[in-house]
């Protein structure tokens, strides 16, 4: 009697286990395209030309921004991520190549200046936009939990903790090199913080741009991104 | 050698319920072995069997959703897009049927978003 008991009761386990794992959905891993931005060829020739800074203002300002160039850092940055994971041509405008204006707005809609660049430069496509690197200190008096290892009760008290955080705002503008019309205006933002008040600002500056990277390059070429669903098995 | 015997029917039981294929006239025997080949990444096959299941049982919300899932990652999304409306319909409120339909909206309202015109293109 006893032993059949337990035999039923095994079944029941089991079936239970075995209804259970069933329908309970699963977390599965997808790989999605992400459709390049600009429907390009793949090996057209582009040129960067220089971005308006919008944190020059600031510069006189913020010490810690004076040793970051930003635009040649930029640059840098990224002709060096398009020759490597595209296979467009990336040639940078000559150095007297001067914007016409300091606003983006205008910017974009200086439509001769931009063929005239795309001729200069025998480009089909011509990038420009404007940059925005903030570096904050976010240091400041914040309350954490903590428990009183005499009493045991939770208390709440106010601890000075050091943070940086490092702003970096893109806008992109793409132009069609031989009509100087503008192909696209994107917009890319990253915001990163440090647990320490003197964080360095370059390093800062690349750990934006690289949580930007598949985004930048997703202008010019497909990229793909993983992606959770669930799903059922019974 | 009871309690032994006991524990072995057990495990018979469980894993005679997890990886068993028979009868693949079944939809949810079509629907396990879509789901184990998912996991695996086959999501051609995965497709294909939880269209077999689909067959068998067409109000199956699940099967829809599963077989959405397989769509999506073969990057047939608009027929992806109907799998998921058809699960919703069938089963409005099942949350993870919705929560894998936000995620997709999401991405799918990017992928579709048009956004400028070629350069250089002809």
């Amino acid at each position: 009697m006893f032993r059949r008991t337990r035999v039923s009761a095994a079944v029941l386990l089991a079936l239970a286990v075995a209804a259970g794992a069933a329908a309970s959905p699963e977390e599965v891993k997808l790989r999605l395209p992400l459709k390049a931005k600009l429907p390009l060829r793949g090996n057209e020739r582009i040129a960067l030309a220089p971005f308006i800074l919008v944190t020059d203002a600031e510069k006189a300002r913020d010490k810690r921004l004076q040793n970051v160039d930003l635009q040649g850092e930029f640059h840098r940055f990224l002709k060096k991520q398009l020759e490597k994971k595209t296979k467009f041509e990336i040639v940078e405008t000559p150095a007297d190549v001067k914007l016409p204006t300091q606003n983006l707005t205008e910017l974009a809609r200086a439509q001769e200046f931009w063929a005239s660049v795309g001729a200069q430069t025998n480009s089909e496509v011509v990038v420009s936009g404007s940059l925005e690197f903030k570096v904050e200190d976010r240091s400041g008096y914040k309350t954490e939990e903590y428990t009183s290892p005499i009493d045991g009760r939770t208390y709440y008290r106010q601890v000075y903790v050091e943070q940086t955080g490092f702003l970096f705002d893109i806008v992109f503008l793409v132009f069609d090199g031989r009509t100087g019309e503008r192909l696209l205006q994107d917009e890319f933002k990253d915001f990163r913080q440090t647990s320490s008040r003197k964080a360095d600002e370059l390093q800062g500056l690349f750990e934006n741009l690289f949580s930007l990277e598949n985004q930048i390059l997703n202008t010019f070429v497909a990229r793909d991104r993983e992606a959770e669903r669930y799903i059922f098995k019974d | 050698m009871n309690r032994s015997r006991t524990w072995i029917l057990t495990f018979l039981l469980v894993a005679g319920g997890c990886t068993s294929y028979n009868h693949p006239e079944r939809a949810e025997t079509q629907m396990k072995f879509g789901t184990d080949v998912a996991k695996k990444g086959l999501w051609r096959e995965a497709a294909f069997r939880y269209e077999q299941a689909i067959t068998k049982a067409p109000d199956n919300a699940h099967a829809h959703n599963n077989l959405a899932v397989a769509l999506e990652a073969n990057g047939d999304f608009a027929r992806a897009l109907a799998e998921y409306k058809k699960a919703l319909e069938l089963d409005p409120n099942n949350n993870y049927i919705r929560r894998n339909y936000a995620r997709f909206a999401e991405f799918y309202t990017s992928y579709t978003k048009t956004t400028g015109k070629a350069a250089g293109v002809p």
